[in-house]
């Protein structure tokens, strides 16, 4: 009889939850907040990690200050140490109809579940939102701490639902309007939208969060096969575009799905961000423990 | 201006009017299919990008309609069946002509016969063949024979063209041409097209060159394609054979070399089966002729073939071979009847005659045991009794009686009458000579009788005298006539020079007649009549197992036997052979293979043209074949993948 296991939640196997468990982000820069988190800051603090030596000035805790050393030398050194803040990070999830094509909704959730498990475990604060409908609010999950909130996030995801037309652009601009906190934004879009990134990109940087934007596509977008002439009709917003001789075009269409991708890494690159297009037939697996850690997104 | 095309059927233009319908569903658009994805975003940049970066946007947006369209115009082009103008004038019903005479079965270097070269072009004809044209096939030798009705039908215009063959006759394009003739007064001819080696026949211009001469006023155009001539050619132009003594004969074969260059043959002379004599080698230069002679000694009838084994080029082989029939030689049967004792002396003196009545057996017509040719009863019968002209005779000489049929025509007067002119040329007034001969009797003309009237009944005037004609011969079938019109004995005749001169020429064409002097080989075409049992049906097997089955009448003569073919005909009665003959080529201008340069015609002379007729060429074929190209190319361009898909 063969061994059954329970699986903890449905978005990630377990070997896969056990290995995110043990992984973390890798923000480029420090974006933290001053509460006490695991995240290093640049300024000396009161972590147990030795971080450098500077003259005493008065004023100066003499906790601070190195005995031995001033038992050699007779002066008056003062011991610095490395401060660990909390970061915040943000999950965004596009839940919009176009996600629902081929699998990019289960691969952002799963991706979702993944960064949310890697905050939840390092003690970071995690919130998630998610835009589908543009005449409703979000989908709000409100920040979290600690391993006790794993199960809430998870719920959250596995419980989130699909559908509506909600841009992505306007679900960031919806997001910050309710977020509060520096730290890093996970992107899980198809970034296939008609409006301009550049406006979202520039209110995330300055409201201090460090942009990881995950680009998923369908194989179909990704490299579409076909031919003739055909009437394409937009599964959000219905609307039709006659296109004669598709597959004469499809050299054109590669050209700019490039460069809608490059446009996109290049507006992330710019504001200390990274970018990164997956195609929605990728095993999570291979996305996080083969193109996310050699990339340095995750470690 | 002849480049341009012309239109065998313009109303298909209307059709173009389906370009509306195909532009109008093209752009309705009506079989694209909908698909839904996930987002308009890429598809919208790349569409605009699409329209602002190519200049040739709008016409590579419509490419598919646009070959569409094209495909479209070529069909519709095909439809109007367009035609490339030839050099000839198109005709709507055009007879072709198509010589299939001997001389068309010479090959050339490469061993295609005139025939076949022929039969390319006009079987290019039938492939380029308008939809408004119609042709009838009609092959010319020595008679005319229509092989298709007027038709369109390529099926049956190339089975009729490949059933013309070869015939081994002479030819003669009158019959193509009255033919063709009696075809223009139910069609609208205005064209015939003559395909022939021209090699007909021919008589000496002025200048004593060869001219083609065809008795036949043209009604129509004639377009006449002179087939180019082949090469040295070899044959037998002439065999004969001729009594030269008691069961001895004089054969003569005579050879001749066409004028293309020298020519060499060893010939062989068989006598049923058994050769005779040694081969004879023959070598001619251009367009000269050799006579040979052989002796052959037989009393009894035998075949003589000869045969000519080329040495070198020789492009007819048809006339590489003869045959004779030679006659059991026996004596000159002749009835003259005891009272003539004038034309007895005459005859008594000539050598291997039969005379009957004998001087002390015979003595009332009673014809005794002969064996005379033709299965007459005599040979010859010279006679002034009414009752004698009973008697069954190859040749019969009636002197002092008017022929029953013509004595509606003239009457026999009393008085003197004189000979005004004769025949000197005929075979039986050659060297006769009748000036200040007296005749007591005067055969008179009747009242308004015109000596177009004799003709009219089947007799020649061979002599006229002051008041009619004096002497007839008239030839009845196998038999041959001669009626004096005054009774020899009440003129001046028996006791002239001239006398025995005549009987001499009676007993010499009466020999001819019953086949004892002189034999020739039966030419191709038809058959010489045959004196057999009266009406029984006999078959008659040709050359290359043709069968053909036909009566004799009542006299038992079985005539009018077709032989197109050179070789033997064996005519049967039931399983067993009654006769064999062999039929023969022997033409010369057949052999010689020269082809004229023109045909002269009653009115007008018509040159040949050596080039190949130009006809019109319908461009249906290739129009609709650039559209099939087109709609493959259309097909390739909407299914067609993208090129450079990155992974």
């Amino acid at each position: 009889m063969p061994e059954t296991t329970t699986q903890f939640t449905s978005l990630l196997p377990n070997d896969v939850l056990a290995r995110v468990e043990r992984m973390r982000l890798n923000p480029l820069r420090r974006k933290t907040n001053h509460s006490r988190g695991e995240h290093l800051s640049g300024k000396g603090g009161t972590s147990t990690e030795f971080a450098d030596y500077r003259d005493y000035s008065p004023g100066d805790d003499v906790r601070y200050v190195d005995w031995n050393i001033f038992a050699r030398i007779n002066h008056p050194y003062l011991k610095l140490y490395k401060h660990e803040e909390e970061m915040h990070v943000v999950l965004l999830v596009d839940a919009s109809r176009s996600m629902q094509f081929e699998g990019k909704f289960e691969l952002a959730r799963q991706l979702a579940a993944a960064f949310g498990v890697m905050g939840l475990f390092n003690v970071e604060r995690v919130s998630a939102y998610s835009c589908s409908e543009q005449s409703a609010d979000p989908l709000i999950l409100p920040p979290c701490t600690g391993r006790s909130s794993l199960r809430r996030l998870l719920t959250f995801l596995e419980e989130l639902p699909g559908g509506g037309e909600f841009p992505i652009e306007a679900a960031i601009e919806e997001a910050l309007k309710r977020h509060r906190g520096r730290g890093a934004v996970v992107l899980l879009s198809d970034f296939l939208t008609l409006g301009d990134m550049t406006r979202s990109f520039n209110l995330l940087h300055s409201a201090g969060l460090e942009i990881f934007a995950l680009q998923i596509l369908s194989p179909t977008e990704l490299d579409p096969e076909l031919t003739g002439d055909l009437r394409f009709v937009d599964s959000e917003t219905n609307q039709t575009l006659d296109v004669s001789s598709v597959g004469e075009l499809l050299g054109l269409y590669h050209e700019h799905r490039e460069a809608l991708s490059n446009h996109l890494a290049a507006l992330c690159r710019k504001r200390q961000g990274r970018f990164l297009t997956v195609s929605s037939e990728e095993d999570v697996k291979s996305v996080l423990f083969d193109r996310l850690l050699r990339r340095g997104w995750v470690r | 201006m002849s480049w341009l095309p012309g239109i065998t059927t313009p109303l298909a233009a209307w059709l173009f009017a389906l370009l509306v319908p195909l532009v109008v569903f093209y752009f309705l658009k009506l079989r694209r299919p909908r698909m839904e994805i996930p987002s308009l975003a890429l598809w919208r940049s790349v569409i605009e990008d699409q329209r602002v970066n190519s200049p040739f946007q709008k016409f590579k947006r419509n490419l598919l309609l646009l070959l569409q369209m094209a495909c479209l115009c070529l069909l519709v082009l095909a439809a109007m069946q367009p035609f490339v103008r030839g050099g000839a004038e198109q005709a709507t019903y055009l007879p072709i002509l198509i010589d299939n005479s001997a001389s068309m079965a010479a090959t050339d270097a490469e061993g295609r016969s005139r025939l076949d070269v022929a039969k390319d072009e006009v079987r290019d004809i039938i492939d380029n063949l308008l939809s408004d044209q119609r042709l009838t096939l009609i092959s010319v030798s020595d008679s005319a024979q229509r092989m298709t009705e007027f038709t369109d039908n390529r099926r049956v215009l190339l089975d009729a063209l490949d059933a013309i063959q070869v015939a081994d006759v002479p030819s003669r394009p009158e019959e193509g041409l009255q033919l063709a003739q009696a075809l223009a007064r139910t069609f609208e001819i205005s064209t015939v097209r003559f395909y022939s080696d021209g090699n007909l026949p021919t008589r000496p211009d002025g200048a004593g060159k060869p001219m083609a001469v065809v008795d036949f006023d043209l009604p129509f155009d004639l377009q006449f394609h002179k087939l180019d001539e082949p090469a040295a050619n070899i044959g037998i132009t002439a065999f004969n054979a001729r009594k030269s003594g008691q069961d001895r004969w004089d054969v003569f074969v005579r050879i001749e070399g066409s004028t293309a260059g020298q020519t060499a043959a060893q010939v062989e002379l068989s006598a049923n089966g058994e050769p005779v004599g040694s081969p004879e080698s023959v070598v001619l230069e251009a367009g000269q002729s050799q006579r040979l002679v052989f002796r052959y000694d037989s009393a009894d009838a035998a075949s003589l073939t000869v045969r000519l084994q080329p040495d070198g080029t020789d492009s007819l082989a048809a006339d590489n071979l003869a045959h004779l029939e030679l006659p059991i030689s026996r004596p000159l049967s002749v009835y003259c009847p005891s009272e003539l004792v004038s034309y007895r002396h005459s005859l008594e003196v000539l050598s291997d005659i039969e005379l009957s009545p004998g001087s002390d057996a015979e003595s009332g017509g009673d014809p005794g045991v002969v064996t005379p040719g033709l299965g007459a009863m005599y040979d010859l019968v010279i006679s002034d009794q009414a009752h004698d002209r009973n008697l069954e005779a190859s040749t019969s000489f009636i002197t002092g009686l008017v022929p029953e049929d013509v004595q509606s025509l003239m009457t026999v007067e009393e008085g003197l009458a004189e000979v005004i002119d004769w025949q000197r040329d005929n075979r039986l007034l050659q060297h006769v000579q009748f000036a200040d001969m007296d005749i007591t009797e005067m055969p008179t003309l009747a009242d308004g009788v015109e000596e177009a009237e004799f003709e009219q009944l089947g007799y020649e005037i061979l002599a006229h005298g002051n008041t009619g004609p004096l002497i007839l011969q008239r030839r009845e079938g196998p038999n041959l006539s001669f009626h004096l019109l005054f009774h020899t004995d009440r003129s001046t005749l028996p006791y002239r020079v001239g006398f025995p001169v005549l009987i001499s020429n009676l007993v010499a064409l009466a020999r001819e007649q019953a086949n004892l002097s002189d034999v020739r080989g039966a030419p191709t075409g038809v058959l010489p009549s045959m004196v057999l049992k009266p009406e029984r049906e006999y078959r008659v097997t040709g050359p290359n197992e043709s069968s053909a089955t036909q009566s004799s009448n009542a006299e038992g003569v079985l005539k009018g036997i077709a032989a197109r073919e050179v070789g033997t005909y064996a005519i049967r009665e039931g399983s067993q052979i009654v006769q064999q003959i062999g039929a023969s080529l022997l033409d010369a201008t057949e052999t010689s293979l020269h082809g004229v340069d023109e045909i002269h015609f009653r009115e007008l002379t018509i040159d040949a043209t050596t080039e190949a007729a130009t006809t019109d060429r319908p461009l249906w074929p290739w129009l609709a074949f650039a559209a099939f190209g087109v709609l493959l190319g259309e097909w390739w361009l909407y299914l067609r993948r993208p090129g450079g898909v990155p992974a």
